[in-house]
């Protein structure tokens, strides 16, 4: 791959590039900005709800701007950003091409980004990440709204361009010799959940642009009160957003296929299961959306219906850990930190899904709809999964960006807060739902299961907080003067990599990787 | 690589088999808690920024608390006003979005005398994590 | 033997009881149903089967985890470590 470090190169000369490591290095250095900046939101939420009263922000207001800023940072400025940082590493490598399909496309989708975050984070809207009419059309403050429908906009757009290459390089740049099932899990994983976002994301560009027409009052599409439906506007949300949360896991689930094989030193159980899984994943990603949306006075039927289209994904995703524990089987596996975050991961990953289920039988929507069992589940997806695997996989590249290798030791420090954190945070949370805590409050009356339980969530984050911080302290200290990496073997696994590292990077001059 | 999947679909057969279980029972409980009964009282809920209104069979309207009597029956026909709210009562895993323009029912009965938590679940602005009501059963 | 009794002490738990108990419960006439019981009786059996399973697939990675480590004694390479195919 690229020694970033070891040869410096004017901050310009990455910014200006097309080449696809250089994008890619420009993905992850964003997306983990990105989660410093949500993660301190998070932060600031954890603290305000320490107890009961106003703790650390003065006024409900800031806290719901802040929220919604910090569930739209995590998903669309660090979860997305990061699988297509190691995407446009990988990606080509694993298909034998030279650079991803169309190289400034790529710069483009990258560069779309940066000023959607502006808005985002300028503007500061305060309807949720979800911005559900009508209280987005007739009660939200501009110009924070528009701000936030501007940026969503761009980075659609963004992600759409950045799926297009991904289909393309994949399908049509591959190597001739290598046929389309024997491409690796970590490619095809790409593959899908592009085709996902294309076939998803759509549908939310034109829900966004109803929702500004309607702000301006030229159009009705969601308000009641001209006759516009808001159920609408849900159905069209979720159909791709719920879509989008496989966009999310599936290139996380992606990154484990590609460390728990070199890890346990045995190739994939089953690579045929894996490529059969994501397909069956994203196909069964569109038969779902309406679970979100129980409680909205949906008739028996549709509940049944979105009931099985759920509990549908469920065989799939359980495939892949299926696959994952055989390919550990007999192994000799080295517990290095990326190993440790993909095991952690998939544990998560079986908790989430366990709690998925439960959401999805229609009567218990009636307890934990809305409530802060809701919070700790998908937490468990895109922290304990998602999130668990792009950092697993940032260790395992690290070597490879900067030439260096992190501190083994602060690593594992770091993974054993994140879990650590991740399940008394994460668990807490949906005990507090069952016990009736609301969704998006600023404050609570004094129960005191309420108060303790808030105690232990907070004091839950601020350990995956002190985590974080000792993985920022890592990176950045081992990227200066961190043990050169043995390139040919970083981790010390024996054997030989499977793809070619020494992938060129042509602004490196001649004889650099 | 010489492997049997034997294992696989055995664990794949099991795990659907789990699924069509939870999919059998959510179903049949949303089955019976779904019909209210005939003789259930109708209570109109009305949920506006950011306080709720209840109004009973003979016209009585209540703002910011609701009076029931205990093993009686109650179709809730919730709506909005304004912006999405959702009625809440948790004690009595009572829940339903109150949307303008829609009237979505849920029945219940409560079969305990006391003082309840009424609360708004669902985002509606400012005040929301103050929407809240009381709920009082009466033994009669 | 004895999995044939544990086995069918689950199917007694998670099947037989509850069904048992919604025959009496519909033949108690007048009263309506109790919603509340309902749903957290559905929820703690969703949760049964949940924590059975949850504990077999922890219980499998937490033995995986302590069996294959490359620091336990028994651990050997792998096959393909051997023919250096990995």
């Amino acid at each position: 791959m690229v020694l970033e470090l070891a040869r410096p190169r004017p901050i310009w000369q990455i910014m200006f590039s097309t080449h696809h490591t250089d994008v890619g290095l420009l993905y992850l250095v964003f997306s983990l900005l990105a989660m410093f900046v949500g993660g301190a939101m998070a932060i600031a939420l954890r603290v305000e709800l320490f107890a009961p009263g106003a703790q650390l922000i003065q006024d409900a207001m800031t806290y719901n701007r802040l929220f919604t800023a910090h569930g739209t940072t995590m998903i669309f400025l660090f979860l997305l950003p990061s699988a297509a940082a190691v995407g446009n590493y990988l990606v080509p490598i694993m298909v034998r091409y030279k650079d991803m399909a169309y190289p400034k496309l790529n710069a483009i989708a990258f560069w779309m980004i940066p000023p959607a975050a502006a808005l985002v984070w300028l503007g500061m809207a305060d309807f949720g990440w979800y911005a559900n009419p009508p209280y987005s059309v007739i009660s939200a403050p501009a110009p924070a709204a528009e701000m936030w429908i501007f940026g969503l906009k761009v980075l659609g757009v963004s992600s759409i361009l950045s799926s297009i290459n991904f289909v393309v390089t994949i399908l049509k740049c591959k190597h001739p010799d290598l046929s389309l099932g024997k491409v690796p899990l970590l490619a095809w994983s790409f593959l899908t959940s592009s085709i996902i976002v294309l076939a998803a994301m759509p549908t939310f560009a034109a829900a966004l642009l109803m929702l500004l027409t309607d702000r301006l009052g030229v159009s009705g599409f969601f308000n009641p009160a001209v006759g516009g439906d808001p159920i609408a506007y849900q159905h069209l949300f979720w159909f791709t957003f719920h879509p989008e949360v496989y966009v999310l896991v599936i290139p996380a689930i992606g990154m484990m296929y590609e460390i728990i094989p070199r890890f346990s030193r045995r190739p994939i159980f089953s690579h045929s299961s894996g490529v059969a899984a994501f397909i069956i994943l994203a196909l069964v990603s569109f038969a779902s959306w309406a679970h979100h949306m129980f409680a909205t006075g949906m008739s028996f039927t549709e509940k049944t219906v979105f009931m099985v289209g759920t509990l549908a994904a469920v065989p799939a995703s359980a495939m892949h850990v299926f696959n994952f524990l055989a390919t550990m089987w007999n192994g000799r596996i080295k517990f290095a930190t990326p190993m440790m975050f993909a095991v952690g991961g998939i544990a998560l990953f079986f908790a989430a899904g366990a709690g998925g289920v439960v959401n999805t039988a229609m009567p218990l929507d009636f307890i934990t709809h809305d409530s802060y069992w809701v919070v700790g589940h998908f937490h468990l997806f895109v922290f304990g999964t998602i999130a668990f695997g792009t950092i697993g996989f940032v260790y395992y590249l690290f070597p490879y960006i900067t030439g260096r290798m992190y501190n083994e030791k602060w690593g594992v420090v770091h993974f054993i807060l994140a879990f650590v954190g991740a399940c008394i945070t994460f668990f807490t949370q949906h005990i507090l739902g069952l016990f009736g805590m609301p969704r998006r409050i600023y404050d609570y009356p004094e129960i005191d299961a309420w108060i303790s339980m808030n105690q232990l969530v907070s004091v839950g984050a601020m350990i995956i907080l002190v985590g974080m911080v000792i993985f920022l302290g890592n990176m950045i200290y081992s990227m200066a003067k961190g043990k050169p990496a043995n390139l040919e073997d970083p981790f010390g696994l024996g054997g030989k990599y499977y793809y070619p590292f020494a992938q060129r990077n042509p602004q490196h001059g001649e004889g650099g990787y | 690589m010489a492997h049997s999947n034997w294992a696989e679909w055995i664990y794949l057969g099991v795990v659907t088999a789990l699924l069509i279980y939870v999919g059998a029972e959510a179903w049949n409980v949303e089955r019976i808690i779904d019909h209210a009964p005939a003789d259930a009282e109708i209570i109109i809920v009305t949920g506006q920024q950011w306080f709720w209104t209840f109004e009973h069979e003979d016209g009585t309207k209540e703002v910011g608390e609701l009076h029931l009597k205990k093993d009686h029956a109650y179709k809730f026909e919730v709506t909005s006003i304004d912006v999405n709210h959702d009625f809440n009562i948790p004690e009595f895993v009572v829940l339903m979005d109150a949307i303008p323009g829609r009237i979505n029912t849920v029945w219940f009965s409560p079969n305990e005398a006391g003082e309840f938590e009424i609360q708004c679940r669902e985002y509606c602005g400012l005040i929301h994590y103050n929407m809240r009501a009381k709920l009082y059963v009466e033994d009669v | 033997m004895s999995r044939i009794f544990h086995l069918s002490i689950i199917i007694t738990t998670l099947f037989i009881i509850p069904t048992v108990s919604l025959a009496f419960a519909a033949e108690t006439a007048g009263e309506y149903i109790d919603r509340k019981a309902e749903i957290w009786n559905l929820f703690f059996r969703m949760m049964t089967v949940a924590f059975v399973v949850g504990g077999v697939i922890a219980g499998t990675m937490v033995w995986q985890v302590w069996r294959f480590r490359e620091s336990n004694p028994n651990s050997k390479p792998t096959e393909y470590e051997e023919k250096g195919e990995f």
